[in-house]
């Protein structure tokens, strides 16, 4: 870091808001997985002029921009990986700018963390749907750079269906706005999910939902993971969509229990943790419909919380159970995969047969209804046999999943851990169509640079990816 | 044609500055700048099959000229259904509404057709043959390609497939249709949006009077789509007809036997014209602000001398305005003059209907939106020797 760089970021956002000690910086080198390189800088701007000054001086002085929400990534995306860098992060950048209940949406800065911003409009009875498990301390900015999804995605759609415009400051430090209804070419649709790299949001217009009537929520347990999945293949296929289908394994509710005592059954295999929100009129029926389709696979039992309390117990044993693993081992692996629902049971089996495989306790507590599967692997990394063991078994699952027709994520992004596997489920031309779009917005790859393309996207051949579930077009 | 000889058509073209325009349906011809009539016609209609079906995951995979009609015929022996809400089903392609980015009055509730694409095939300008996305639901794999392409005007590349998010069909659909007295829009409108069971359609009918069935009150008609189970159909039409009654409506006729195929009827209208004597405009405008924008434009529509049909859709906001006149003189005249004038009272008024020779000096598309020099970029990017659709998206695109 030169004195200049560092001086002239000073005077264009104070110098108490520009961080260079390398402790400072150490913190803002991980991610929630992944350890990248401490950057040249990390600046904490107040507002969007400053974000743009930023973007010009480091531009100037040949500096890559990464832009940081709240570091819960599991992908590297919010890293600098060759070191060196400015990483802006959102910190200040934290308000509810306005909320026009009349018309159910509202403008954020993208410091704002996600439950805070359902947390602040719960008055004018309305909430943000996108609800990823790190919704207390993840913000709206970095769940746009990944469309982050959720439990509740299920019904409600990930992050992009619920971005109505978009503040972007671009690679030359200029400002421009885009909305969803906008004549041309719908830019929001491909900024949101771009991982940083076309673009910096600086603030956002989000829709809102209103808050249901009535929710359920229910406890479903099964003797084998099997039956479970084809529970959820069989309530999707008879035409129910809930609001959330969430399933644990036996090790996730173990955990889950000894940690929470949440009320979920050690004894079962799997359980899916079931809800609807929506009218008290319908509840009973449907509540009937779902429990009927779990019999029909074998459940061992139906629990229906009856309180408030009761439901945020459930849901409070699935939002921790990334952290409840923590009694298995002291360090875990996610993985994130999506697959067609109706392979489900092929996909676990398969996540099973990698982790036994690699003599590794295996959990899967994840997004059944869509088919996004979270296989989390309990490891330790002062044990390098183990974190060998653990690569390939993520390895093995990604496999997994593109041979069953999937891809190789489903809300967490590609960021820098997963771009090499880019090149397993799309060709040489599909990458490069996708670089088209970078070329148009980032031509200088100034922006997050190293994440999502593969090295050398426009010059590397590769072998043509397998397709399954996808047709060629003659 | 396949998608191979597809590709290597364009790449011809493309290198010996032929230049293409893609038809679907020809259902939504009115909207665009008119073609040059210099460019070589590219049909997808023998694109036209499905591809892969999986009630069970709840995607279909389907070509770009497959009708409209008879993709929904086949989801529909599964009880499912995808939300085009498209006019002219029959003739109505797949791939020519995503290009057109067409959007219909149940998307507030189940989305928009870009939030319904997972994956598709394009063919580039130069011959390329693009995927992206794949048959999942969930998916953040690199830039969604998919979602860019859905109202691209075939500007960026021949649409050959798209993937798509099917979603069952609700177990029961109930029309309603009320004239609305004088005095009773306003707070009919307030009611229902207010409504708790949010009806899947709810739209304000000012005139087009030849093309919707039903009998209009001193304020037009307001006709409403609730789509329920069984279970909340009774309350849901206690709640809306004590909440309609509230703004002083005192009939409505309730419409069981077809009530989807209404709404199909209503939407159709949206670009029907009156011999080519006519203009129809859709405004992008927000739900509280929508009665307001038709009052206006019709108003604009009425001092020119035209006569003025409108529906304001009260879920999402939007507004469709026709202006019509089958004897005056000087129409055209009249229809440039008013393209002027509602496009300073509201600039993103862009042609939906209404093949007039003279629209090719009409604003279109409505005025160039902030990011309309990044667009330009995407397209000479995508297309640098401008063959694709040439001239007919905004901004010279």
């Amino acid at each position: 870091m030169s004195a200049m760089f560092e001086q002239r970021l000073a005077d264009a956002i104070g110098a108490e808001n520009v961080k260079t000690a390398p402790e400072d910086l150490a913190v803002y080198s991980f991610d929630a997985y992944s350890e990248g390189k401490l950057p040249a800088a990390v600046v904490i701007p107040s507002g969007t002029r400053e974000v743009s000054a930023i973007v010009k001086i480091a531009r100037e002085l040949g500096e890559p921009v990464i832009a940081r929400g709240a570091g819960t990534g599991l992908c590297g995306g919010a890293v600098s990986v060759d070191g060196g860098g400015v990483v802006i992060s959102f910190a200040r950048m934290h308000r509810l700018l306005e909320l026009d209940a009349a018309n159910r949406r509202a403008r954020v800065q993208p410091g704002l963390v996600n439950l805070h911003l359902s947390q602040q409009v719960a008055g004018a009875k309305l909430f943000y749907a996108p609800d990823p498990a790190s919704q207390r301390s993840s913000t709206i900015g970095g769940n746009i750079a990944t469309n982050a999804g959720g439990p509740h995605c299920l019904s409600y759609g990930t992050t992009v269906n619920h971005v109505l415009a978009l503040e972007i400051v671009d690679e030359s430090g200029e400002v421009f706005t885009t909305d969803v209804d906008d004549a041309g070419y719908d830019l929001t649709a491909v900024l949101v999910g771009s991982e940083g790299t076309l673009g910096i949001v600086t603030s956002a217009w989000v829709r809102l939902l209103r808050l249901p009537e009535s929710t359920r929520v229910w406890l479903a347990a099964f003797p084998d993971i099997e039956s479970a999945s084809e529970a959820v293949s069989a309530i999707i296929g008879a035409g129910i969509v809930p609001t959330a289908l969430e399933m644990m394994d036996s090790v996730i509710v173990k955990a889950v229990e000894e940690a929470f005592h949440a009320g979920y059954p050690t004894d079962a295999a799997a359980v899916l943790l079931i809800e609807n929100a929506g009218f008290e009129d319908e509840m009973d029926t449907y509540e009937a419909a779902l429990r009927e389709i779990a019999k029909r696979h074998g459940s061992l039992s139906w629990r229906a919380a009856r309180t408030a309390a009761e439901r945020d117990a459930l849901w409070a044993g699935r939002k921790g159970a990334v952290g409840a693993l923590g009694r298995v081992a002291p360090n875990y692996y996610t993985q994130d995969v999506t697959v067609p629902r109706s392979v489900l049971p092929k996909a676990l089996h398969a996540v099973e047969i990698a982790a036994r495989e690699n003599d590794l306790v295996v959990g899967n507590v994840f997004h059944a209804g869509d088919g996004n599967l979270h296989p989390l692997l309990a490891y330790d990394k002062r044990d390098r046999r183990q974190v060998g063991a653990v690569l390939s078994t993520g390895d093995a699952i990604l496999h997994a999943a593109i041979e069953l027709g999937g891809t190789i994520s489903g809300e967490h992004g590609v960021g820098y851990e997963k771009r090499e596997a880019m090149t397993r489920v799309y060709s040489t031309d599909d990458l490069a169509t996708m670089a088209r779009v970078r070329d148009v917005f980032d031509p200088q790859r100034t922006l997050n640079p190293e994440k999502i393309f593969p090295a050398g996207t426009r010059c590397v051949e590769v072998s043509p990816p397998v397709r399954r579930g996808e047709h060629s077009a003659s | 044609m396949s998608a191979d000889e597809l590709c290597s058509l364009l790449r011809q073209c493309s290198d010996d500055g032929t230049k293409v325009t893609v038809v679907g349906g020809n259902t939504l011809r009115g909207m665009g700048f008119p073609p040059s009539g210099d460019e070589l016609g590219l049909e997808t209609s023998a694109l036209k099959r499905i591809v892969s079906y999986s009630p069970a995951d709840l995607t279909v995979g389907v070509q770009a000229g497959c009708t409209l009609k008879s993709l929904a015929s086949r989801l529909k022996r599964e009880g499912q259904f995808v939300p085009f809400d498209a006019p002219k089903t029959g003739e109505a392609t797949v791939g020519g509404t995503l290009a057109a980015g067409w959007l219909g009055p149940r998307r507030h509730r189940y989305g928009r057709p870009r939030d319904l694409i997972i994956g598709s095939v394009i063919a580039l300008a130069d011959g390329t043959l693009a995927h992206a996305g794949g048959m999942v639901v969930k998916n953040v794999a690199g830039y969604d390609m998919s979602r860019l392409y859905v109202g691209s005007f075939g500007t960026l590349g021949v649409l050959v497939q798209a993937n798509l998010k099917t979603l069952p069909l609700a177990q029961t659909a109930r029309a309603f249709l009320a004239p609305l007295p004088e005095g009773t829009r306003s707070r009919a409108m307030a009611q229902v949006r207010a409504l708790a069971v949010e009806p899947s359609a709810a739209l304000w009918i000012d005139g087009f009077e030849k093309e919707i069935p039903g009998e209009p009150g001193a304020e037009g008609r307001l006709f409403i789509l609730l789509e329920s189970s069984d279970a909340l159909l009774e309350r849901a039409t206690r709640d809306l007809r004590s909440a309609i009654g509230r703004a002083g409506v005192p009939e409505t006729r309730i419409i069981d036997a077809r009530a989807r195929d209404m709404l199909d009827g209503i939407i159709d209208a949206y670009v029907s014209t009156v011999a080519d004597r006519s203009m129809t405009y859709r405004i992008a405008c927000l739900p509280d602000r929508s009665e307001v924008c038709v009052l206006g434009a019709r108003d604009l529509v009425r001092r020119f001398a035209l006569d003025a049909d409108a529906i304001a859709d009260i879920m999402n906001g939007d507004v469709i305005v026709r202006a019509s006149r089958l004897e005056t003189r000087d129409l055209p005249l009249k229809l440039q003059v008013l393209d002027d004038a509602l496009h300073q009272a509201e600039p993103r008024a862009r042609i939906i209907a209404g093949d007039h020779p003279s629209r090719a000096a009409f604003n279109v598309w409505g005025n160039d939106p902030p990011a309309i020099a990044r667009m330009r970029a995407l397209k000479s990017r995508f297309d640098p020797h401008s063959t694709l659709n040439p001239g007919r998206f905004i901004g010279g695109i």
